[in-house]
């Protein structure tokens, strides 16, 4: 049974944009689940952007694992795309009711050297448009011998090629120009695209396109994809073809505004060099997988950055490097190996003749390199037996080192970051890019087996993969889990109760120093994540005279703090308050809590210490009895002598807070704030109007603050008076004034912040590094 | 999982030395079937030839019999395993136990290295479990590059015994 095929071929639909002066802009989805895909699709439809959709298959069905495809189908398990050959054809035509249309066709990606059963499952389905290559599925990923891998490839375009008896032109895009993804100098991509496109047609492939994948300099890449469309041109004549750019495969910027620029540069390389279609990536592809709307963003992003770069003056010709020429006599010296290509292919690779730098399979010969120049132009420094003339590329002598090329890979991460840092702030959520193709984005993915512990100065984590396995982080999460119990133990021994308190609210904390609060719906209301528990830590003292709890805040601080190694967006706090206490009493317990645990960890985790290189010694100070008191005005004019300019009514600003926390060989508390520096709920001081009854614990050795307390307002009419001094309308704090009105007692007490705590204690440079998912203010996170 | 741009927050190592061949130690490089990155095996072989050995680089997914056969034919000084998908435990672990099964083999050094799933607290337990396997030393990630420095002596080491 065939489903009805509903649309027009994948070229003309592609070709007839081109021709209005469209670019098509594709995503890299892949979903396991029907509903999923589907959706998928319908959103990539429906995106405001000319799209094509895209079906990306798991990796059982990519290898052609079909009964562990079948299985984890069986079984409802998630896979890391759609498994297309397992599911029915009656789940498929699910999939795809209403999805195509007359000018929405769906191509589906797989990566496999072994694609007969997925291209028959295809044209089950009524697709007729795939993608990938008898060099460039089978080289990169896997072990197959080249000459199965083409015969497989052969079998499969003549399969293909059946669809045309429909009434409809099926369609094959090799993948020859994305080989590695990074570092395969552009001579060799153009060779193998039109070397792969040649292939499909003498196998009656007659639609084709021609890939490129984004390189490291944008010069070379125009030259790069202008030398594909004239040899497209030369050599594909009776052929429909056109040109497919992928947006950058390598490692890819971490900040939104670096995704930004790169999927930017990309589309506008794809306009500038007349490519009909882009396949784009996003942001969150540093990361994770992105999500439907983060692909949908990515989409229109690229579109509108097309559509912008076509009113951009025209740029000049490339100049011309010899790319071109290098091209040409590969392709030349490949095609008078053996009249049919297959054949020629596999004597190509086993002379040498094709040999991609950096690939490791049996059939590449492995006599070439190539390096990175510092404007990111891609050169060979060896081309082994490859017919490149001397005199088109002569050949460098440097040789990419092993520090070179992780040099080379993180290329462009670093400098469309660094450019993206520079125009920090921007809005994360207008982000580009696409669905990563799970089972290959893997395998293109550097991982070094023996690098040290994070660099320091590192103001961002590294991935989270990366950052879960490393055993600086196990360590530090080893101290910051006992740390917690012992925090757990102490406080229930001295009769507090932990209480578990509310995430989400209709008010909370207002906090003082510019960081945004988060508005959730509830149910029609707009509520808040909690930025601290105080309101709800009052409000229990009505129940337990002594309570804490350990509690998730969210903060969204301002974008300074991304470089200050202390401020997360998302943190943790060791949250306490007692009834009828005095802040003296607060501080005290402070002294005991800090100083029981330490022991306990110190004692409990030598081997941890050790491994994050910690001076314990510095630890032990902690130890050493109560800790010194300054007030504020004190540390004002301290500052002053240092030639800080502090704002005597004003918080310590965190330059201010970091020198006098480096002052000092022991932790300290700093008292007696002036009002306008703190939130409404620290109390007034009686005896000194003006100034507050509270304090911070700021740790030595530059940490800076550890934890804020006080003694709080409870009286009704102080509290009004309070919130409108610091610019609050009372209206919008209902249930926490109906309780104040009706009686809380007045009390004393202070947040902890835990991955400050164990940042201290574990000596790190980073308060990230404290944290297993963190979120650096400004950076995205999983 | 989406590409984790990982192992970039490596030091910037300074030049090492360029020895001459004759020094050199004749080295294996692979990883273990499960595992398709190939960067990291690029890494070693680069950062190793610097160090004046001469490597075979087996690439990725290598089933074990292919590693035994490599080293019955090349009789290599050492075999580096590298392998970063986490499966490096359970597949390390055949590998190794196939190897020292071979009676020439019993005694060739055999390092592993890479993201091998044991950080955390059970690591050293884990790690002491791969060296029971027949392993002469194990590498988590974080060992950095004096670890590839320290493989003469142990492969000397190993001479002696």
């Amino acid at each position: 049974m065939s489903v009805a095929i509903t649309t027009r071929s994948f070229g003309d639909i592609v070709a007839g944009a081109c021709r209005d002066g469209r670019l098509v802009v594709q995503p890299r989805m892949g979903m396991s689940s029907p509903r999923a895909m589907r959706q998928g699709l319908l959103a990539t439809r429906r995106a405001a952007a000319t799209t094509v959709g895209t079906i990306t298959l798991d990796s059982y069905t990519r290898i052609g694992a079909s009964a562990e495809a079948a299985e984890a189908v069986a079984l409802g398990m998630e896979l890391n795309g759609y498994p297309l050959v397992a599911h029915d054809l009656a789940t498929t035509a699910g999939v795809l009711a209403g999805v195509l249309g007359e000018d929405f066709p769906v191509q589906i990606r797989h990566g496999s050297p072994c694609p007969e059963p997925i291209v028959a499952a295809l044209i089950a389905a009524g697709l007729h448009a795939t993608e990938g290559g008898p060099v460039s599925y089978c080289l990169p990923y896997s072990r197959m011998p080249l000459e199965t891998a083409t015969a497989n490839w052969a079998r499969s375009c003549d399969l293909l090629a059946e669809v045309r008896a429909t009434g409809v032109e099926p369609h094959l895009e090799s993948f020859g120009g994305c080989m590695l993804g990074q570092l395969c100098p552009p001579g060799l991509l153009v060779a193998l695209s039109v070397l792969e496109c040649l292939f499909f047609r003498q196998h009656g492939v007659h639609s084709v396109s021609l890939s490129y994948a984004q390189q490291t300099n944008a010069e070379q890449d125009r030259e790069a994809v202008a030398a594909l469309h004239r040899l497209a041109g030369e050599l594909l004549p009776d052929a429909d073809w056109h040109i497919v750019l992928y947006a950058y495969m390598g490692v890819y910027p971490r900040t939104p505004a670096g995704a930004d620029r790169l999927l930017t540069q990309a589309a506008r390389l794809a306009v500038r060099t007349g490519a009909a279609r882009l396949i784009v990536k996003t942001a969150a592809e540093a990361y994770r997988i992105p999500s439907i709307a983060e692909n949908v963003a990515a989409l229109e992003a690229a579109a509108s950055a097309a559509a912008d770069e076509r009113l951009a003056p025209v740029p000049g010709e490339p100049a011309d490097t010899g790319i071109y020429a290098e091209a040409r006599s590969l392709v030349d010296a490949v095609r008078n190996l053996d009249p049919d290509l297959g054949r020629a292919l596999i004597k190509a690779f086993r002379r040498g003749y094709l040999d991609v730098p950096y690939c490791l399979h049996p059939d590449n010969a492995g006599r070439s390199r190539s390096y990175l120049d510092r404007a990111g132009w891609l050169h060979w420094s060896r081309t082994g037996s490859m017919p490149i003339a001397e005199t088109l590329r002569p050949v460098s002598r440097t040789e990419l080192t092993a520090a070179g090329l992780l040099d080379a890979l993180s290329f462009v991460e670093r400098k469309f970051d660094e450019a993206g840092r520079t125009e920090l702030p921007t809005t994360p959520g207008a982000s580009a890019g696409a669905l990563a193709e799970p089972n290959q984005a893997r395998s293109r993915t550097p991982m070094l087996p023996l690098s040290t512990v994070p660099t320091t100065e590192s103001t961002t984590p590294p991935g989270t993969r990366q950052h879960l396995a490393s055993p600086t982080t196990a360590a530090v999460l080893t101290i910051q889990s006992r740390m917690l119990a012992a925090v757990r133990t102490f406080l229930s021994q001295h009769g507090f109760t932990e209480v578990l308190l509310p995430v989400i609210g209709p008010v909370t904390d207002p906090g003082a120093r510019g960081a945004k609060q988060v508005d959730i719906d509830y149910y029609g209301h707009r509520y808040k994540l909690m930025t601290s528990a105080i309101l709800y830590k009052q409000a229990s003292l009505t129940m337990f005279d002594k309570i804490y709890c350990i509690a998730p805040n969210v903060r969204l601080e301002p974008l300074d703090t991304t470089v200050t190694s202390r401020h997360l967006a998302e943190f943790h706090q060791i949250d306490v308050e007692m009834a009828g206490a005095s802040r003296e009493q607060a501080m005290r317990l402070i002294e005991d809590l800090l100083g029981y645990l330490v022991g306990k960890v110190l004692a409990e985790l030598p081997a941890e210490f050790e491994r994050l290189g910690r001076d314990v010694a510095a630890l032990g100070e902690l130890l050493a009895g109560p800790f010194g008191r300054r007030s504020h005005t004190e540390a004002v004019a301290t500052l002053r002598e240092l030639g800080h300019s502090q704002n005597p009514d004003a918080e310590i600003d965190w330059a201010g807070e970091a020198k006098l926390s480096g002052l000092e060989s022991r932790p300290f508390f700093l008292t007696d704030y002036p009002k306008g520096s703190r939130g409404f709920y620290d109390r007034e001081n009686p005896q000194r109007p003006g100034y507050l009854r509270n304090f911070d614990l700021i740790a030595a050795e530059g940490y800076g603050e550890l934890c804020s307390g006080s003694e709080r307002e409870h009286d009704y009419a102080a509290i009004i008076a309070r919130m409108r001094e610091t610019g609050e309308n009372p209206a919008k704090y209902g249930w926490y004034l109906d309780m104040v009105r009706d009686g809380i007692p007045a009390s004393a007490g202070f947040g902890i912040g835990v991955e400050r705590l164990t940042r201290y204690l574990a000596g790190l440079d980073s308060v990230w590094q404290a944290s297993a998912f963190p979120k650096v203010p400004g950076v995205v996170s999983p | 999982m989406a590409a984790e741009p990982a192992g970039l927050l490596q030091p910037r190592p300074t030049v090492l030395p360029r020895r001459s061949g004759s020094g050199g130690l004749s080295i294996v490089v692979t990883t273990v079937v499960s595992d398709s990155h190939t960067w990291n095996l690029v890494f070693l072989q680069l950062a190793l030839e610097e160090l004046g050995h001469q490597v075979r680089n087996l690439g990725p997914c290598v089933p074990a019999v292919e590693v035994i056969a490599e080293c019955r034919r090349s009789r290599p000084d050492l075999v580096v395993v590298s392998t970063v998908n986490g499966h490096g435990m359970r597949d390390g672990t055949q590998l190794i136990e196939l190897i020292r099964q071979c009676p020439e083999l019993a005694d060739l050094p055999v390092v592993i290295g890479g993201k091998l799933g044991i950080a955390g607290p059970a690591g050293l337990a884990s790690s002491a479990r791969l060296r029971s396997a027949g392993f002469d030393a194990v590498y988590e990630d974080g060992a950095g590059t004096a670890a590839l420095r320290s493989l003469p002596a142990l492969v000397r080491a190993g001479r002696q015994l």
